[in-house]
């Protein structure tokens, strides 16, 4: 306790230099903090928008399909699915098929990704649909009708209404085409989405492709992207009954681009948190050494007097201990707060970029709000803690070394 | 009964390439409850001997015995166990902890030593008390005088009830009273508890009220005076 009181009272020997040192080491820990929480926010914003325009959080597929994206490689939907959707944490189970395509109008024509999907059931999820007007969604679907990129729409010269045909070569190798009318038109902000995308209903897509009622994906989104590690298990059981073999996928496996987008922000991120930590290290060291050299004969008298230079080495830890503790309370509170801010109010980048920005194949909204990662926040604190003890090694082993004799020499 | 037994005891310290002789084969012993003083001109080896007997330094060549150690031969742990139990030092320039209150720096070797804090309290108010500085416990040292500095340096350095205490030039930065009254003070403690004391002085007022005093010139003894009444 009395190491405490005299740890404490050393580190307001100047107070100037103490404050600015625990005010630099906590805005840098709070730094950090806000700073991951918001990527965090921005990841899961990535991952929510990218897995349910794409794969789902889980997606099932038969083997091989994801490396070959061979359209033959389809399955019937099963009884399974259902089993799927009543597992806890999902919340949907979207069934998809894909083909490659091409539309034509009276004006032109393109080569298009043809997406059969179950339109109702996507409408509230898929992020592509959710700019359609409300009435264009609740009307029911007819068997002909397709949702069209607007780049697409405006290359072929379609409006809301217009007919165009789609060409596609069935499961024998011949060519099938079908009359759509256009009954929406997708504005993603992707390019390659808005360009090439046609989302019509599967049951008719796969009628072309000679497929049957056949799908190639079953996108399993849930209702929380952290439920997927409990969820995935129960997904793999229940599909090793199906005689196809059908693999569940985790979306990290099923969208390699948007995860190696995040893992490489993630990266930078986590560099940067380095060099602010590194920064922060060097300020510790920096007032405990200048501290330490101020009271070398201090230093001296006590080990004059009998103490142990192990003592004395915990005298000056237990500043940079106490330091630590102050810097990890303070910092965390305003990370916290500044998280939270974040988390309801959101940071507004409309001044910096354009409404919308594109990132690893996913469309960013200007306005980004932050997630809580408690788990992480107080390890970085914890770090903060331990960076500040192992900054004050180095200082205190100067301490222990004080000659006695030398020392007193001088006084 | 001898506290400390110098034999044959050299010091030489390099100076850059040059070895310096400090003390040169003293011989010395001195019985406890002494009050002795050693006295010679600046460079005669004072405050070598202090250190020396204070376990802070160890001879170049020669034995020496201090309380029952043999200093020249322990380990640096069990010197700083020496210093810790068996030495009080005083300093010419008080060495004060100067973020401790006056009652916290007297407590202060009392709590290297591991004392419960309610026996320190009790023993340091004792001592205050005794030494006319009641009501000052609570000062930090930039708050007290240079005599009253130096009473809180005696008081640490007598709290523990060591076998000896080492004082060097502890008069050196007081005026003439404040001098007298830590000299009356120091031979009440000499005299009531037994305490040994060593001190190293130029001072003619010091060296007055030293029982023994032992001069030395250019690291060697020249004069001793043996125990005077």
């Amino acid at each position: 306790m009395e190491s405490l009181k005299l740890a404490w009272r050393n580190l307001f020997r100047h107070r100037m230099r103490t404050c600015i040192t625990v005010l630099g080491v906590s805005l840098s820990l709070a730094l950090v903090q806000t700073y991951h929480n918001f990527t965090a926010g921005v990841y899961a914003y990535m991952v929510d928008c990218g897995v349910k325009a794409g794969s789902g959080h889980i997606a099932v597929y038969r083997p091989q399909y994801l490396a070959d994206r061979n359209p033959d490689l389809a399955f019937a939907p099963a009884p399974e699915d259902e089993d799927i959707a009543r597992i806890p944490g999902v919340r949907a189970v979207l069934p998809r098929f894909y083909l490659p395509a091409l539309a034509q109008s009276s004006r032109e024509n393109r080569n298009i990704q043809l997406v059969g999907a179950d339109v109702p059931r996507e409408a509230g999820l898929n992020p592509y649909l959710r700019k359609l007007p409300r009435e264009v969604l609740e009307r029911p679907m007819r068997k002909r009708d397709a949702f069209v990129g607007a780049g697409l729409a405006r290359e072929l010269g379609l409006q809301q209404g217009s007919r165009f045909v789609i060409t596609v070569q069935n499961g024998h190798g011949e060519l099938v085409s079908e009359l759509f009318h256009l009954r929406g038109i997708i504005e993603s902000g992707i390019r390659d989405v808005d360009t090439s995308l046609v989302m019509a209903m599967r049951e008719q897509v796969s009628a072309m492709a000679g497929a049957g009622n056949a799908t190639h994906e079953l996108a399993i989104i849930l209702d929380n992207a952290d439920m997927a590690a409990s969820v995935f298990p129960a997904v793999r059981q229940r599909l090793l009954s199906s005689p196809e073999g059908l693999e569940a996928v985790s979306w990290e496996q099923a969208m390699p681009n948007l995860y190696n987008a995040i893992r490489w922000d993630y990266v930078s991120v986590k560099f940067l948190s380095f060099i602010v930590l590194a920064i922060v290290t060097i300020g510790v060291v920096n007032t405990l050494l200048m501290s330490v050299m101020e009271r070398m004969r201090e230093f001296g008298l006590t080990l004059a007097l009998g103490a142990s230079p192990g003592r004395v080495r915990l005298l000056v830890m237990t500043e940079g201990l106490l330091m630590g503790v102050v810097s990890m309370l303070a910092g965390s509170c305003i990370g916290s707060l500044a998280t939270a801010y974040l988390v309801h109010a959101g940071f507004d980048l409309r001044p910096f970029i354009p409404e919308n920005l594109e990132f690893g194949g996913v469309l960013f909204s200007a306005l980004l709000y932050a997630k809580w990662d408690i788990p992480w926040m107080m390890e970085v604190a914890a770090y903060i803690l331990l960076l500040c003890l192992g900054a004050s090694l180095y200082p205190g082993i100067r301490a222990s070394r004080a000659m006695p004799v030398e020392t007193l020499r001088h006084i | 009964m001898t506290l400390i037994e110098l034999n044959n005891i050299t010091k030489r310290y390099m100076s850059g390439n040059q070895s310096v002789t400090a003390i040169a084969g003293l011989d010395l012993a001195v019985r406890t409850g002494e009050f002795v003083v050693l006295a010679g001109p600046s460079g005669s080896g004072k405050t070598s001997v202090l250190n020396l007997i204070g376990g802070l330094d160890r001879p170049s060549s020669g034995t020496m015995t201090v309380a029952g150690c043999q200093t020249d031969m322990a380990t640096d742990r069990e010197l700083a166990d020496f210093r810790l139990n068996m030495v009080g030092f005083i300093f010419q320039s008080y060495n004060l902890i100067p973020v401790l209150t006056a009652a916290e720096n007297a407590e202060f070797v009392l709590q290297l030593q591991g004392i419960p804090a309610p026996i320190r309290h009790a023993r340091v108010t004792e001592l205050f008390a005794e030494l006319g500085m009641e009501g000052l416990q609570n000062r930090r040292p930039g708050d007290l005088s240079g005599g009253q500095q130096q009473r809180v340096a005696i008081i640490r350095a007598i709290a523990s009830e060591p076998a000896l205490v080492l004082a060097d030039e502890a008069t050196a930065n007081l005026d003439s009273k404040s001098s007298t009254d830590l000299l009356e003070m120091m031979r009440y403690l000499n005299e009531t508890k037994g305490t040994t004391f060593v001190f190293s002085s130029h001072d003619p007022l010091v060296i007055e009220q030293a029982r023994r005093v032992v001069t030395l010139h250019d690291g060697r003894m020249v004069s001793d005076t043996g125990s005077r009444a």
